[in-house]
């Protein structure tokens, strides 16, 4: 008679009452049943449960794992709450005790959990600890997001400031977001920069930019959806043009430079210029221009002011369909790094300009351009006294959504005085200028400030105001700043009322800028971005080129885009059966009558790949130069799949054993088993290196492979419960019965990411409400985005202790 | 005084286009300079770091005698030239770096971290890292006084890495050499432009009147800055007042450096086309460029201080230029494989052969009675020996450079097991003026550099 009911039953209903009590805008997370309290005697039932089967080895004497239990207080849980959720935690992954230790029986095992996380729960209820982000610098890339939709101007961030470090993950931890001597310079000068480009300054001096191409791009193919059609290799540029000018792109070539070739160069898919480069026979009557770069392979042309895409590429002289003809690849070579027998390739474009601002008119405005100057100059002075209360305006609205919160006459005023001395010396334009320097290095600008209202107690929580909280929302959904109508609803009061709340939420994931969260967040969470320098080895994977390595990583954005926008269960991640590939992925994968360079979707017939877990990027992130890693692959799933990374292994780890062993090649399995004899490695490696041997049949670039040297590939695997599988499929499985750790790992990660800080013992309870709540909703990516903007830690913050 | 960027006719600039990334950026100024450099006679000692990783194959890199006239080997080859301006120093090893009980196993995560810092890096990959500070930063407090710039911090293909750098460690702890606070690595700069930007500045004008007017815009700007930091600072939390604080310290900084910028208005200064905005194509062009700008850096006297990561531990760099296609880290697990250990030597050499061409542009820089390279003390180097063992003893070690007469080069030394590279440190800043008593694990000070 000790368990009248579940107990998560009793949770839901005691925590919603709570909620409701602490702050309106909570929502039970589970449906709520009519019940008595709990009987007092379970803390005293469990302490039972738990010296029976825990303190054995977990005492002040053995300190097992550096833990002990035995002075802990099951009646309190809340006084060792770090504690007790590390104990959930094993309980939860049912990874202790050990295997070979005595173990309570299943129910009563689920029962202690349970009971365990309710306690937990309730104890945080109690007194919730939401946490303190620090100050926030922004990164680079919320910099780049937020002068894009501030001013209307694309910036290359990469150009203009350093990247950022990671930390638990993700590079927009607070802490690491730090300002180093040099940065404040490197703002400085990007002000100068963007106001320049935000104003059209007329004095603007030319640059040249240097788009280098990869040596690993193999340019046989159509290379971008903005190239024409029967093109091969070049590239596509996104580029920005300061004034309405004139630019000059100048190409330099690598590869056979004697093949006779043509150059197409295009301006926003109009073509400027047929280049004939290589030997021309006489007879073709072309003029054939050097290839060497001093600057006579090079198109001048009148552009207007703002971002354009500048195409290079070569014509395609062929009959041949797009993607019919075998692709060639690159041969590393002595002396030059490409292969002779390569075809003419281009190696860089430079663009530079403006040159003769003076001489292009303003007709030559095209509809297609991003203008970014209605986004400053929302007013023209068309006197000199307009010119005062039109400064304002302008300076008025920009500092508005540069600082994120409501403007005072004192900011205005400190502008106007910038604005005063660029006057002086120059146009109303200049003005604007010097006064946008400023308000680009300004700190709340650059820094995402959270104060503490006036005379809150020290280390208690509170809520965020509304318009502290509008910039929590943008920069976890956009990475950027709030738009006009978040900011609005956050400076009348009403981001605070649930509706409203969720509303904006719909809105802003609907909103193409969301995107970003899936790149961002999920290009970070699955170590996509390592993709960008993983370097298989050439003699053991030739066929691996950044053709490929584009593919990879395309076909993982677009289907995460997809699953987002389809508003998928985060449960599909692991099962979908359909993917994205183009011609050059589709042959890696075998798919048949995939042509082109352009992306589509296709379903598996199959159930070998399907899921995450089959995308060629994981497998090859994951993977070693040489050779496939079920170490690293296990490792990975364990981390960012179920949750449960393995601790760091031990010094003085025995190097394994010989490749070569009586004269025998032992395979790598071979090699591992003999490394998990040694009970100290099994104890994690049991855990990992089955979930890796699982995906055995991909190799180290996520190619499918029936047999390794010879030897058929075994994608067999036991893991320490028992259960046993084989191969991706089973995998799947096995993961899909474990779904709600899944769900609890992405939540974890998300809350990691949304807000800029490690996850702490604390914030347990609230990642087990979020997913409480999200799985009403089946886990669908809304679901949980809006479950987690409505949690504490998101709500709100910790004052100063 | 600064000097960016000719203001070329407009038909100049169009021929150059492509070459602005031309390599020898010197060759056009060192005329100039010539004048410049030979009123300036007190000799002015300037320390630099460069940093190479995985160690190295060392029995092709240590030379087989000790003393004078030992024989090049096939890693130090390409150095034979600056004998007389070499020093080889072996036996030093860097404990700091080692694996401490508790540690992860990864070699490499805390190697970087611990080397000019003289600290083992604390065990995290979160934002509590630390680590110490570092040597080069030591100098520049004092250095950096006479310069604008205290120190200057370039490196190349720095991670882009997701998840961990190298489990259990932070990023931080691979991705700079420099830290000028026990918690604050100083980000190390990759890109040509950027490093140029940060020695001459993005003005485009090299009028001095233009360029006055430019340095009191600035002021006006950190003043208004300073000045709402302070009204920031009021009700925020303690933490979030150190990040403040740290706003302020650069805005100090800069304005420190506008003063001397100031004072130094008429100073001659080359006249250098400004690299183009991008990532040059090639590795070895990119290592150039920035050994260009280094030697640029101390002609200039723009600072004093400089370190150099040619590139990070862990890297996966290829080197298909010099027959070596395998990523650089992988290769370096060369489990005594004489195929692997022969390109690892081939690519010791090849870096060394990268530092040979920025001694032979120091050489070719005149400063003082001599050159730049009589000048200049440069450690070169690595924090670990074998790296498939990631072992940290008996470290690949060199200082080129006449340290302006308290280096006697030529030799090299071999010290007592166990010496502490720390005690180098010790040594260095001594001839730089700056004695500390102690650093890191180091016993005392080096012996055999000036005093054989």
């Amino acid at each position: 008679m000790r368990h009248p009911l579940k107990p998560a039953e009793t949770v839901g209903r005691r925590l919603s009452v709570m909620r409701c009590f602490a702050f309106g805008l909570f929502l039970s997370a589970v449906p709520t049943v009519a019940t008595a309290q709990q009987p007092p005697t379970d803390a005293a039932t469990y302490r039972v449960v738990l010296d029976r089967y825990c303190v054995v080895c977990h005492n002040e004497r053995l300190q097992r794992g550096t833990l002990s239990l035995d002075g802990l207080r099951a009646d309190q849980v809340g006084e060792h709450a770090d504690v007790w959720e590390k104990v959930l935690q094993k309980l939860q992954t049912q990874s202790m005790p050990p295997p070979g230790r005595p173990r309570p029986e299943a129910a009563e095992y689920g029962r202690f959990s349970s009971w365990l996380a309710t306690e937990l729960d309730l104890a945080a209820a109690a007194t919730p600890n939401p946490g303190r982000p620090t100050i926030h610098r922004l990164n680079r890339l919320e910099y780049t997001n937020a002068i894009r939709d501030l001013l209307g101007l694309e910036i290359d961030g990469g150009a203009l400031l350093p990247g950022d470090d990671l930390a638990y993950g993700f590079d927009n931890n607070a802490d690491m977001l730090t300002v180093a001597p040099g940065l404040l310079e490197r703002y400085m000068s990007a002000a100068r920069k963007i106001a320049r480009l935000a104003v059209e300054d007329p004095s603007v001096e030319p640059d040249i930019s240097r788009y280098a191409m990869s040596t690993l791009d193999v340019q046989d193919d159509r290379m971008s959806e903005d190239l024409p059609f029967g093109s091969r290799g070049g590239t596509a540029i996104r580029h920005h043009f300061p004034l309405d000018a004139e630019y000059v792109v100048s190409l330099s070539l690598a590869g056979n430079t004697r093949e006779p070739q043509e150059i197409d160069v295009r301006l926003d898919g109009a073509r400027l210029a047929l280049l004939p480069v290589g030997r021309w026979p006489a007879e073709s009557g072309r003029e054939v221009a050097s290839r060497e770069a001093d600057g006579t392979l090079s198109v001048r042309f009148p552009a207007t002011a703002g971002t354009h895409v500048i195409g290079v590429s070569f014509v395609k002289r062929t009959s041949v369909v797009e993607g019919v003809a075998p692709a060639r690849l690159p041969v590393w070579t002595f002396g030059t790094g490409r292969g002779f027998v390569e075809r003419m390739a281009l190696d860089s474009v430079d663009i530079g300009g403006p040159y003769s601002p003076d001489t292009i008119g303003g007709e030559a405005r095209g509809a297609q351009d991003i203008d970014p100057r209605p986004h400053v100059f929302s007013c023209r002075p068309t006197s000199p006294a307009d010119e005062g209360p039109c400064a304002d305006e302008i300076l008025g609205t920009l500092a508005r959504r540069a600082y994120r919160r409501p403007v005072s006459d004192d900011d205005v005023r400190l502008l106007r005085e910038f604005f005063a001395v660029g006057r002086r010396a120059g146009s109303f334009e200049a003005g604007i200028q010097r006064a946008l320097e400023m308000m680009l290095v300004d700190p709340e600008f650059l820094f995402r400030l959270e104060r503490d209202p006036a005379g809150t107690a020290p280390a208690t929580a509170y809520r965020l105001s509304d318009v502290e909280l509008a910039s929590r929302l943008s920069f976890f959904l956009w990475s950027s700043i709030p738009d006009n109508e978040l900011l609005a609803v956050a400076e009348a009061g009403r981001l605070g009322q649930p509706d409203v709340l969720e509303a904006q939420v719909r809105r802003m994931l609907a909103d193409e800028r969301s995107t970003v969260l899936m790149s961002s967040f999920g290009g970070q969470w699955l170590h996509l971005r390592r993709m960008r320098t993983v370097t298989p080895e050439v003699n053991a994977f030739p066929g691996f080129d950044d053709n490929l390595r584009d593919a990879l990583v395309r076909e993982t954005q677009l289907f995460l885009e997809d699953q987002f926008r389809d508003d998928r269960s985060v449960v599909d991640l692991l099962t979908a059966d359909y993917t994205f590939v183009n011609e050059r992925l589709a042959r890696h994968y075998g798919i048949e009558g995939v042509y082109g360079s352009r992306f589509r979707r296709v379903t598996w017939t199959d159930e070998k790949r399907r899921g995450l877990l089959g995308h060629g990027s994981i497998l090859t992130v994951t993977s070693l130069a040489t050779r496939t890693s079920p170490v690293v692959r296990g490792k990975w799933v364990l981390e960012n799949i179920l949750g449960t990374p393995p601790p760091p292994p031990p010094p003085d780890v025995p190097e394994l054993p010989d490749r070569v062993e009586s004269g025998v090649v032992q395979s790598m399995r071979t090699r591992m088993e003999a490394h998990r004899a040694n009970p100290v490695c099994a104890s994690c490696h049991s855990r990992m290196d089955p979930l890796g041997f699982a995906l055995e049949h991909f190799d180290a670039v996520g190619k499918w492979r029936d047999t390794e040297a010879q030897t058929p590939i075994d994608a067999s695997g036991v893991l320490p419960d028992g259960t046993t599988f084989d191969g991706l499929p089973a995998l799947r499985g096995v993961l899909f019965e474990r779904r709600d750790e899944f769900v609890a790992t992405v939540t974890d990660k998300l809350l990691t990411y949304a807000l800029g800080r490690g996850i702490e013992y604390f914030d347990r309870p609230a990642i087990r409400a979020i997913v409480r709540e999200a799985e009403r909703d089946d886990y669908r990516w809304s679901s949980l985005i809006l479950a987690l903007v409505r949690s504490q830690p998101f709500q709100m913050r910790r004052s100063d202790s | 005084m600064i000097i960016t960027k000719r203001a070329l006719p407009r038909r100049t600039v169009l021929r150059g286009l492509g070459t602005a990334m031309a390599l020898p950026l010197l060759d056009s100024m060192v005329p100039a300079f010539t004048a410049l450099a030979q009123t300036e006679a007190r000799p002015k000692p300037r320390l630099g770091v460069v940093y190479v990783p995985h160690g190295a194959v060392m029995n092709n890199w240590t030379p087989a005698t000790q003393g004078a006239g030992f024989e090049f080997t096939p890693i130090l080859q390409p150095l034979s030239a600056y004998r007389d301006h070499l020093t080889v120093l072996s036996g030093l090893d860097h404990a700091p770096g080692a694996q401490m009980p508790g540690d992860p196993a990864g070699g490499h995560g805390r190697i970087t971290g611990a080397f000019l810092t003289g600290v083992h890096a604390k065990p995290t990959e979160g934002a509590d890292f630390e680590a110490g500070r570092s040597m080069d930063q030591i100098a520049a407090a004092t250095l950096g006084q006479h310069t604008q710039l205290g120190s200057l911090e370039v490196g190349i293909g720095l991670p882009d890495f997701a998840g961990a750098c190298d489990a259990g460690f932070s990023c931080a702890y691979i991705s700079t050499l420099s830290w000028s606070t026990p918690t604050t690595p100083l980000p190390m700069e990759s890109s040509p432009r950027a490093v140029f930007e940060r020695l001459f500045g993005d003005g485009t004008s090299t009028d001095p009147a233009a360029r006055q007017e430019r340095m009191t815009k600035d002021r006006s700007i950190l003043d208004a800055v300073t000045e709402k930091l302070s009204r920031l600072q009021d009700g925020l939390g303690a933490s979030d007042r150190a990040k403040l604080t740290d706003y302020l310290t650069a805005v100090r900084d800069i304005e420190r450096r506008i003063a001397r910028a100031e004072a130094e208005v008429d100073r001659e200064l080359p006249l250098v086309d400004r690299p183009a905005a991008g990532t040059p194509t090639s590795f070895e062009e990119h290592v150039k460029v920035l050994f260009d700008l280094q030697v640029l850096a101390y002609q200039t006297d723009l600072t004093r201080v400089i370190s150099f990561l040619m590139t990070p531990e862990l890297t996966a760099q290829t080197y298909p230029q010099i027959g070596v296609p395998d990523p650089h880290h992988a290769l370096s697990h060369h489990e005594n494989n004489p195929e692997s250990l022969a390109k690892l030597t081939k690519l010791g050499g090849y870096h060394t052969g990268l530092f040979a061409y920025y001694l032979d542009k120091l050489r070719a820089t005149p400063d003082g009675d001599g050159s730049l390279l009589d000048q200049v003390m440069v450690l070169y180097g690595s924090g670990m020996s074998n790296s498939n063992l990631h072992n940290i003893q008996d470290l690949p070690i060199l200082l080129a450079g006449g340290g302006a007469g308290q280096l006697r080069a030529g030799h090299h030394v071999r010290y007592a097991e166990g010496t502490p590279l720390t005690n180098l440190y010790l040594s260095l800043l001594d001839k730089l003026d700056v004695p500390v008593e102690r650093f890191g694990d180091s016993t005392g000070r080096l012996q055999q550099l000036s005093d054989l």
